[in-house]
């Protein structure tokens, strides 16, 4: 049955229609096959080109029809045919027809090395990129991170008010607990750092070391201990760099992340999440080795470290219901549970007198 | 056989058609979305590649189908290379906007120009990428010209666009439509582009008006009453949401008419040798599609909301509803379950997309289509050196879209 049908194809080839392109020249050729030794195509009943059956391979072509191509012909010459017994003909001499074929085999090795690229890349997220903060940040310049701070500065006071408190005497009182903790942290005194007039109750520090503090955390302190904490927890972030370290974590992160996903429309908010999970426990580690230096600075200045705590608990609240792995900052809870671990008795003098702290307290009321 | 070398001596002109089956269509795409979320993204490469093969050789140009030649390792190769060129630039950008801000806010505006130009370089190359892949009766299309030539063209017209509101688009397009279709080939026919800026806006002015220059108006009538009378003023705010409104659900119709008076004057531009384009397309072609995919939007949507709800409401209970946004507040469960609910919700949402608006939208231009004097391009040498995917990989790399 099998080479009954060979034949009949063979002999009836000469009236079978078939389109030759020999991918010179556009021209439309139509032509006879013959399945010799090789696939002989004719045309007007002279031979054109013989392709052997083992070179050829098929080429995209619509429902219904079969076209090929063949590696020792140009690369664009086609032979197309929508006969029936032709392409069973063909399909069935050509042994080698599918073994180009994009996208067949394919799907396994892509999806075997799209994952290691994202294993790959997700390792180096969470231990190359951290281990690269640490290592660059210290080749960074401090002048570098001083114009990282003054542009930083200029969007905070855009984003704040920023006006700057400048009661003389809360000044006077400001800049004495501020040297205290400068010097008991061992910094030279490069340190610039101002009271902003803000109702939000917080602190930070800029790259290139200045620290601000916010007006709204002064109203809610009762005592000097207190904002000396905070001031040495800002100027723990100033010592460790970490503006800069964080500016190199998240820019690696992000473009990292960027890569996966990268062009499934609406991704970004997969991506957006799956950055804030990195940065914030990256962003905790930090905030914990200020922590200790806070406590480290409070314990040589013979202070407790347990009043900034408790600040922080007055401001924040019991944290326990929000996402543990979501936030930036350990638990307020955890923080004063640990600084009150390292609780102890003053040993040293208070850091600013009562009457010292009133004006602080009032640094932002304007008076002569 | 005898037939084909007898030429009538009027040629009637031939259409365009394509035969491509929808389901057919449906089922890449949707093996391709979930094959993208499980290689998260690089599949993509694949995907467009196999989506340009299913719409060129389902395409016929007088009986015979066209090829796309392209593969996917190349579209990687072009992303991995662009990506190894944007990085230091994307770096360098960062230092020289940080020193160019600390001197002054917004003096880093020159760098946002240089990446439109940048991205103009690489719509032109992808162009160029994609064409260069395209075969039809044996012979490829070839492209020449400058990708920075071009990029300068369209920064320069961009320049204007933003000075006009976008009046003078039809100009900008005809323009740049000039500069790519005369560096474009087929063999040694060259190619060249006859629409004028003019036809173009007489077609489509009416969508500016009502789009930009009816909401402009508004919006400054509106804003400030001191201006105007008291009573005009006090109109125009009670009538404001109605406006709006109207403008919203106006928007598809306006789109949709746009693209398909875009489309219609482009094809009709465009010219090989003597082998001429013409299209049919009427503008309210498209339409419908816009609004299909409004549909399927809004339906995803509400199954995201009710998916959302099921899985509170499975976590905490009916009967303590009120109180579940604080409970599930920070839940890792809920969270997870809400990640899984989002990615089916974009996948199906691509799915979506690339059913109407990209094998839709191509089977009905490619259907109102129609060439007159093929027999032009009955015997063309073939000529054209195959273009490098670095455009599309730039493309990718800055998400600018176009052709």
């Amino acid at each position: 049955m099998d080479s009954g049908a060979e034949n009949s194809a063979a002999a009836s080839a000469p009236t079978n229609p078939a389109i030759y392109f020999d991918g010179l020249s556009s021209r439309r050729r139509a032509v006879s096959l013959v399945f010799g030794n090789a696939l002989e195509i004719n045309q007007d009943g002279h031979a054109v080109v013989a392709w052997s059956y083992d070179d050829i391979r098929r080429a995209d072509s619509p429902a219904g029809s079969l076209r090929l191509s063949c590696l020792a012909a140009p690369p664009l010459a086609r032979l197309e045919t929508r006969d029936a017994a032709l392409v069973a003909e063909l399909n069935s001499r050509c042994a080698r027809l599918d073994q180009d074929a994009p996208g067949r085999r394919g799907v396994g090795a892509i999806v075997g090395w799209s994952l290691a690229a994202a294993v790959s890349i997700v390792a180096v997220v969470l231990f190359g990129v951290p281990l690269a903060a640490d290592r660059l940040t210290p080749l960074v310049p401090q002048s570098f991170e001083r114009r990282l701070g003054a542009v930083a500065e200029q969007q905070v006071r855009i984003v704040f008010g920023g006006k700057v408190c400048e009661n003389p005497a809360g000044r006077a009182a400001f800049i004495k607990l501020v040297n205290a903790v400068r010097e008991a942290g061992n910094f030279e005194a490069s340190v610039e750092s101002a009271v902003l007039s803000s109702p939000i109750p917080n602190a930070f520090a800029l790259p290139g070391g200045k620290v601000y503090l916010f007006s709204g955390l002064l109203a809610k302190a009762d005592n000097a201990d207190e904002i000396a904490g905070i001031l040495g927890h800002e100027l723990g972030h100033v010592r460790n760099r970490d503006g800069t370290r964080t500016l190199i974590h998240n820019g690696g992160t992000s473009f990292l992340i960027g890569l996966l996903f990268g062009d499934i429309t609406g991704s970004s908010a997969l991506i957006f999440a799956s950055r804030s999970l990195v940065t914030a426990s990256y962003s905790r580690e930090a905030e914990q080795a200020a922590d200790s230096f806070a406590i480290s600075v409070m314990h040589r200045l013979g202070r407790s470290p347990k009043p900034m705590g408790e600040l922080m608990f007055r401001v924040t609240g019991k944290e326990a219901s929000g996402l543990s792995i979501l936030a930036n900052h350990p638990l307020t809870e955890d923080r004063l549970a640990r600084m009150s671990r390292e609780d102890a008795p003053p040993s040293g003098p208070p850091l600013l007198t009562p009457q010292e702290w009133q004006s602080l307290k009032a640094i932002c009321v304007q008076g002569n | 056989v005898n037939q084909m070398s007898f030429v009538p001596p009027p040629p009637p002109p031939v259409p365009v058609s394509f035969s491509g089956d929808r389901g057919e269509f449906r089922r890449l795409v949707e093996y391709g979305a979930g094959l993208e979320l499980i290689t998260v993204g690089f599949y993509r490469f694949w995907l467009a590649t196999d989506i340009r093969r299913h719409l060129w050789s389902n395409t016929h140009i007088d009986g015979d189908a066209a090829e796309y030649t392209g593969r996917a390792r190349e579209l990687l190769i072009g992303f991995l290379f662009a990506l190894a060129i944007l990085v230091p630039i994307y770096l360098s950008y960062f230092l020289v906007g940080l020193e160019a801000e600390r001197l002054k806010a917004f003096a880093s505006f020159p760098l946002f120009a240089f990446f439109y130009l940048f991205g103009q370089f690489a719509i032109y190359r992808a162009r160029r990428y994609r064409l260069t892949r395209t075969v039809w009766r044996g012979v490829r299309f070839w492209m020449s010209g400058s990708g920075w030539a071009y990029a300068a063209r369209a920064a320069l017209w961009g320049v204007l666009m933003i000075f006009t509101l976008g009046l003078i688009l039809p100009w900008r397009e005809a323009a740049l439509e000039r500069y790519k279709m005369r560096h474009s080939f087929y063999g040694d026919l060259q190619g060249s582009f006859e629409g004028r800026g003019w036809e173009f806006f007489k077609r489509g002015w009416w969508i500016w008006f009502t789009a930009i220059a009816l909401p402009v108006i508004g919006a400054v009538a509106s804003a400030p009453p001191r201006f105007f009378p008291l009573p005009l003023a006090k109109a125009a705010t009670q009538i404001a949401p109605f406006l709006w409104f109207g403008m919203l659900v106006a928007a598809p119709f306006l789109y949709g008419a746009f693209k398909a008076v875009q489309w219609r004057w482009w094809i009709s531009g465009i010219r090989f040798g003597d082998v001429r384009l013409e299209s049919e397309l009427r503008p309210q072609a498209l339409i419908g599609l816009y609004w299909k995919v409004i549909g399927w939007f809004l339906l995803l949507v509400v199954l995201l909301a009710v998916y959302l709800f099921a899985c509170a409401a499975a976590m905490v209970g009916i009967s303590d509803f009120s109180h579940a946004a604080g409970k599930l507040q920070g839940s890792i469960p809920m969270l997870v379950l809400g990640g899984i609910g989002y990615l089916a919700f974009i996948l199906l949402l691509n799915v979506v997309f690339r059913i109407y608006l990209l094998r839709d939208l191509w089977a009905r231009v490619m259907g109102s289509t129609i060439l007159h004097h093929i027999e032009a391009a009955a015997n063309v040498t073939a000529r054209g050196e195959l273009a490098n995917a670095l455009g599309e990989g730039f493309a990718d790399g800055l998400d600018v879209a176009g052709f």
